[in-house]
């Protein structure tokens, strides 16, 4: 057998672009740099020190060696694995996996993405309109047809059925919208933090989810995720290379990744993710199980995806995922803090949101929570050991790692 | 015929073609493979099941129940002009999933729309290659 990977490597800073939600005047790629210029600075690394680039999407043409390139970087070790905004907790895996064989030992996991302002850029001055999809691929002959319109539209099917397979209800989802609003409250970068920053801000209740436009039935407005431009970037380092640096190191003690589907055409489970499969791999690595986790940082997209979610985890029964919310726990305070930066729903999103689960769960375990700059009291939480959970694509594709503060 | 105003598929004729050539005849074609002697959908050189890459093409009864459903108030293009409209995830009879608009269903009353409903498959004529399968609640 290989040897355990856990703890070789550990997560030693963690950054976001200089501004986040609406940055018309930045491109995807500046949002990397910048984010990679707080993360390297949060670590106590030079640029330079980079070895190993991982980056998915917000490049144009070739992803991890376009962004190295616009670093000036030449790193030994690319990596742009592209399966949805999941593809950044699974970096963790591999630059774990990389770092445990002495590949490297300082490796930068990476993300930009112009996710509002970009698009409504696109095609002016390429001289082309966004990429046709082949006419022979199947969602061209047996999606295309239905009319769907993006993730919302496909993602609705997937809640009704569980809401009608475990009995569970629309409000029970909303509640979800709702705390995510309250963190949100507690940190000043969140684009939802109050209605000052946006007439949709928090607070806000489970009527106003249930009573917001209706955008694919079940799926209202306030159940989807916002759509934004940020940057965020995590550095990661081996074992002997975190114990050197200023910040106390957050240890990659498990990670797992797997996958159901890619196209919903293909989903066998509606009711499911392969949450179930990466968690039970990064629980195993870790030597540590659902009960042992403090707090949670679940890709939440939709109300529905951080509901599934939480109980493929363990955090929560079969059929019971959405009572993770319910009650105090999860909640500013409670004894579960669950997507502490406000999630994607109420914090920033993208696109690919993934990258964001990182640097919060870095932060909280590294206690640089309530950093200037970075957050207001009362978000800093006490855990000492989190569970982080991208889900890519079309509830396709997953990547968990447990985290566990330096003891 | 003339006035279908969403977007019309195009067969790939190394592949698809048996499935909107039966399209057009009013047939519902599916992939089967000659080794587990399981259907899928949609259509592959490739058994997903086995791995197999001896597929045939069966006639399919046309009959299936709805898997779970959605209520689109947002959409392009022609598909814009129908809303609300319902999506829907179908399992047909003989046992694999496909993707497809409602029809016989009140878009505007989701409540009234029924999991596990049973539907029959129809075609409507696209264009003079193409006729697109939908589904209908006749229950
Ligand atoms: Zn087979």
């Amino acid at each position: 057998m290989p040897n355990n990977p856990s703890m070789a490597a550990a997560l030693v800073g963690a950054g976001e672009s200089d501004k986040i939600g609406f940055v018309p005047e930045k491109t995807s790629l500046m949002l990397h740099a910048e984010a990679i210029k707080n993360a390297a600075a949060d670590a106590g690394i030079h640029i330079r020190d980079i070895e190993a680039v991982f980056s998915a999407g917000g490049v144009p043409g070739m992803q991890s060696p376009g962004l190295a390139e616009y670093l000036g970087i030449k790193p030994k070790w690319f990596d742009s694995t592209t399966v949805g905004g999941s593809a950044f907790v699974m970096y963790v895996h591999h630059a774990l996996a990389a770092i445990n064989a002495g590949i490297f030992d300082i490796a930068v996991i990476s993300h930009g993405e112009s996710g509002y302002s970009g698009g409504r850029r696109a095609g002016k001055g390429t001289g082309q309109t966004r990429g046709q999809l082949d006419p022979w691929a199947p969602a061209s002959q047996f999606e295309a047809p239905y009319g769907l319109a993006g993730a919302p539209s496909s993602y609705s099917h997937a809640m009704n059925r569980y809401m009608h397979q475990f009995g569970v209800s629309k409000e029970a989802f909303a509640q979800i919208a709702v705390v995510t609003r309250e963190w949100a409250g507690l940190n000043p970068k969140a684009v939802m933090h109050s209605k000052e920053t946006n007439p949709n801000g928090g607070p806000i209740t489970i009527e106003d989810v249930l009573n917001s436009r209706v955008i694919s039935w079940p799926l209202n407005l306030l159940d989807v995720c916002l759509v934004t431009d940020h940057g965020g970037a995590v550095i990661v380092a081996s074992a002997a290379v975190a114990k050197s640096l200023r910040r106390k190191p957050v240890w990659v003690a498990g990670a797992g990744e797997a996958m159901s589907h890619s196209s919903m055409l293909a989903m066998d489970d509606f009711t499911r993710t392969s949450a179930s499969v990466s968690s039970a791999r990064a629980y195993k690595m870790a030597g540590l199980g659902p009960r042992d986790m403090e707090m949670a940082m679940i890709y939440d997209s939709f109300t529905y995806t951080a509901g599934v979610t939480a109980e493929m985890l363990g955090l929560r029964p079969r059929g019971e995922g959405p009572t993770l919310w319910a009650g105090d726990d999860a909640r500013p305070g409670g004894k579960f803090p669950v997507n502490t930066n406000g999630g994607g729903l109420s914090f920033s999103h993208s696109g690919m949101y993934g990258m964001m689960l990182l640097v919060e769960a870095q932060r909280q375990l590294a206690g640089t929570a309530e950093e200037p700059g970075i957050g207001l009291p009362g978000r800093q939480t006490n855990a000492k050991v989190a569970v982080v959970n991208g889900t890519g694509g079309s509830l396709s594709t997953t990547g968990t790692v447990v985290l566990t503060a330096d003891s | 015929m003339a006035d279908y105003n969403k977007p019309i598929p195009e067969a790939d004729p190394y592949v698809t073609q048996p499935f909107w050539d039966g399209a057009k005849d009013g047939k519902l074609m599916l992939p089967r493979c000659t080794d587990c002697s399981k259907v899928h959908f949609y259509p592959r050189i490739i058994c997903p099941h086995c791995q197999s890459f001896n597929i045939e093409w069966v006639e399919a009864s046309g009959n299936g129940t709805i898997h779970t459903f959605a209520v689109q108030q947002r959409a392009f293009g022609g598909w814009a002009e129908e809303v609300p409209f319902t999506t829907a995830f179908i399992d047909m009879a003989e046992g694999a999933r496909m993707l497809t608009v409602l029809r016989g269903v009140d878009s505007t009353n989701p409540q009234s729309i029924k999991i596990g409903s049973k539907v029959k498959v129809e075609f409507e004529k696209a264009s003079d290659d193409i006729s697109v399968p939908f589904w209908r609640v006749v229950e």
